[in-house]
């Protein structure tokens, strides 16, 4: 992974100086709450419901050991224990003192690690595939590049006031594990239709929220090398036309749909034959640099079959289903990738305690080359595990509740913190989900309803991308109460949709019977079981759904 | 008449605090039950008292919540305020382990 430069240390050090003094200043009434706000939000720190919130940037999600030990250290020392992976890939701490944060921010920036690009209207941290580097559906690596965009978006001078937040998403596979679609950038690597070149398709203006809307195409194939160029030419015309009365039609999405695809294209091609030749034009040497610290791990050379794991599958039916559900093929023989299941019956979708923490540091060294990957699913992964080390991980993360066979079926629910720890939020979504897992906690019933995303957000907000799951539930407050709106047929990969509402809300006492209708037309009706639940309603429509539903 | 109290976020914890006046003096307590519930009338001390915590640095963006009396003291109206009065509605995960481990 990336390490600092000299330079990079320099300006963390400075950063959280300034910061400590920024908050220095405020508790003694030399800054009033509306000037501190914009300082605290250009570091990280909300205030929301119940306390301060500090949310740590995970930059494209990669965590070394000693990173995640640090995370511990900030959870149990700062917070009350814990921590909450986010749908961006970074951590949120809920109950952080003002007065600390200066102190975790110097922990954090010991092992070169910051609350930057978290909040405020900027470029936010960059996102991308956990699975990168190590898939077998891979094209190119993207997280050179991400480094490369971290570099150039961290306290870009021109960018540091949007008209507001900014969310770049890169994904190197054929299989979109980054959600690219609904980023304000996402970029693809794809090859040439031509030739054997790999570039970037480049989709803007895609994101959730009110107003949920599908990046557009804007350049099929760019070339790697202009990579900066276009995000600055494209950031330019947002930043000079995005509009800046209106915090509802603010993003991007907005001013790419008013201006129309065709219109806002022109626009960022004149911008960009303007720049595309000067000093962010990417070089064969800024390649090899940057590559060079993604190299691969020395890896051992290992068949792809082992004895013990394959007569383990076989006499224990508890690890088939692990393996089955949790587990990735890699590209390299003999390795596998592990999906620790963050979505248990005993916590919240995403929540990790400081002791879990710990332990999964030492299994990333034990067993994994000593890296951690978060994904949007607020999900970890340990990428490079031997196959013949399969059998003791799976007793290790069992024994830390982090060995649900779920990965991408129906209890591995997104969840936003809701109204149980959000100041925006107008209902609850913990609960809810904690719910379905109640009521689903079932392998065989898991296991035979396959691939479904259930998502769950507190608020129109969309933190827990409720558009984008096949089953979506919106939690809003109708007159006092609770209701949880339902849609359907949303995907957040390389087919995104935006999923429809079927009908009139349900409370919160109906809503996981609801869901359970839902799944139960699928079952009746999906054509075999090899018919995904998505592919299935894609065919159906959704008027059985709402038959059952509604009557 | 509606009854209300005080409520805000502590500075330097950034906790939920409610405004208590005690023989006109203020306190801000993280304790619903002991927040001084005033009636329509009687609102405006309260109110000048909390923009002056608020001019102190003391607590942050105070504003006035509806609630009722009843038997076990003071409950926020709307659920919103009810749990920003008692925390979150969901077992926070540490207890959760500790005690799944300890019955493991």
């Amino acid at each position: 992974m990336y390490q600092y430069s000299e330079q990079d240390h320099q300006l963390l050090l400075e950063r959280v100086s300034q910061f400590r003094g920024q908050v220095a200043r405020r508790l003694k009434g030399e800054l009033s709450e509306e000037e501190f706000k914009h300082q605290r939000l250009r570091n990280g720190l909300y205030l929301q419901l119940h306390a301060y919130m500090l949310r740590v940037a995970i930059p494209y999600g990669l965590l070394s050991s000693e990173q995640m030990r640090t995370l511990a250290h900030i959870a149990r020392k700062y917070d009350k224990g814990y921590g909450h992976f986010s749908t961006r890939q970074n951590i949120q701490y809920n109950w952080p003192k003002l007065e600390d944060v200066p102190d975790i921010l110097d922990d954090l920036a010991k092992v070169e690690m910051h609350a930057i690009q978290t909040s405020g209207n900027c470029i936010r941290n960059t996102t991308s595939d956990p699975l990168a580097g190590v898939a077998r559906d891979e094209i190119e690596d993207p997280r050179p590049y991400c480094e490369l965009i971290r570099q150039w978006s961290t306290f870009h001078p021109e960018f540091n006031f949007l008209p507001r937040k900014f969310k770049i998403a890169v994904s190197g596979a054929t299989q979109d594990r980054a959600a690219v679609a609904v980023h304000d950038i996402g970029l693809r690597l794809v090859k040439s239709k031509t030739s054997d070149e790999i570039g970037f398709e480049v989709y803007v203006g895609g994101g959730l929220g009110r107003t949920p809307m599908l990046g557009k195409v804007i350049r099929a194939f760019l070339p790697k090398q202009d990579m900066l160029t276009y995000l600055e030419a494209i950031l330019r015309v947002y930043n000079m036309l995005g509009r800046r009365d209106n915090i509802y039609k603010a993003r991007i999405k907005i001013l790419v749909h008013e201006t129309g695809e065709e219109k806002f294209r022109e626009l960022v091609e004149a911008e960009w034959e303007k720049i595309k030749a000067g000093g962010l034009y990417l070089k064969e040497e800024d390649f090899n640099w940057v590559k060079g610290f993604f190299n691969d791990p020395e890896y051992d050379i290992l068949p792809d079959q082992d004895a013990d794991f394959e007569n383990l599958m076989l006499s224990n039916a508890d690890f088939a289903r692990w393996v089955d559900k949790n587990i990735e093929l890699h590209k390299q023989s003999g390795y596998r990738i592990v999906y620790l299941s963050l979505k248990t019956a005993h916590q919240p979708p995403g929540d990790v305690t400081a002791d879990q923490m710990d332990a999964i540091a030492d299994l990333a060294d034990k067993y994994s080359l000593g890296h951690i990957r978060t994904t949007h699913r607020q999900n970890l992964v340990l990428s490079d595990v031997q196959l013949k080390d399969l059998p003791v991980l799976w007793e290790e993360l069992k024994a830390l509740d982090l060995a649900t066979p779920n990965y991408n079926h129906v209890t591995d629910i997104i969840s936003c913190p809701g109204l149980d720890y959000c100041a925006l939020a107008t209902a609850r979504s913990i609960p809810i989900s904690q719910a379905i897992t109640a009521r689903f906690d079932d392998y065989d019933f898991i296991n035979d309803l396959g691939d479904v995303s259930i998502n769950i957000s507190g608020c129109i907000n969309a933190c827990g991308h409720h558009h984008v799951a096949n089953i979506g539930i919106l939690g809003v407050n109708k007159k006092g109460t609770e209701v949880y709106q339902l849609t359907l047929g949303g995907s957040a990969r390389e087919d995104a949709a935006i999923g429809k509402i079927i009908g009139p809300a349900f409370e919160a006492d109906e809503i996981v019977d609801a869901v359970s209708k839902v799944l139960s037309v699928y079952l009746e009706n999906r054509e075999d079981p090899e018919e995904t639940f998505l592919t299935a309603y894609r065919r159906l429509g959704p008027a059985l759904f709402k038959e059952r539903l509604y009557g | 008449m509606a009854l209300q109290v005080y409520t805000a976020s502590l500075l330097k914890e950034g906790l939920v605090a409610y405004l208590a006046l005690d023989n006109g003096r203020p306190s801000w307590t993280t304790d619903i039950h002991q927040a001084t519930v005033s009636n329509d009338d009687a609102l405006e001390t309260l109110k000048s008292a909390a923009e002056q915590s608020e001019q102190d640095n003391i607590v942050v963006a105070p504003y006035a919540i509806d609630v009722f009396q009843t038997e076990n003291g003071i409950v926020a109206t709307t659920k919103r305020e009810q749990i920003r009065a008692a925390g979150p509605t969901i077992a926070l995960p540490q207890g959760n382990i500790r005690e799944s481990r300890e019955a493991a």
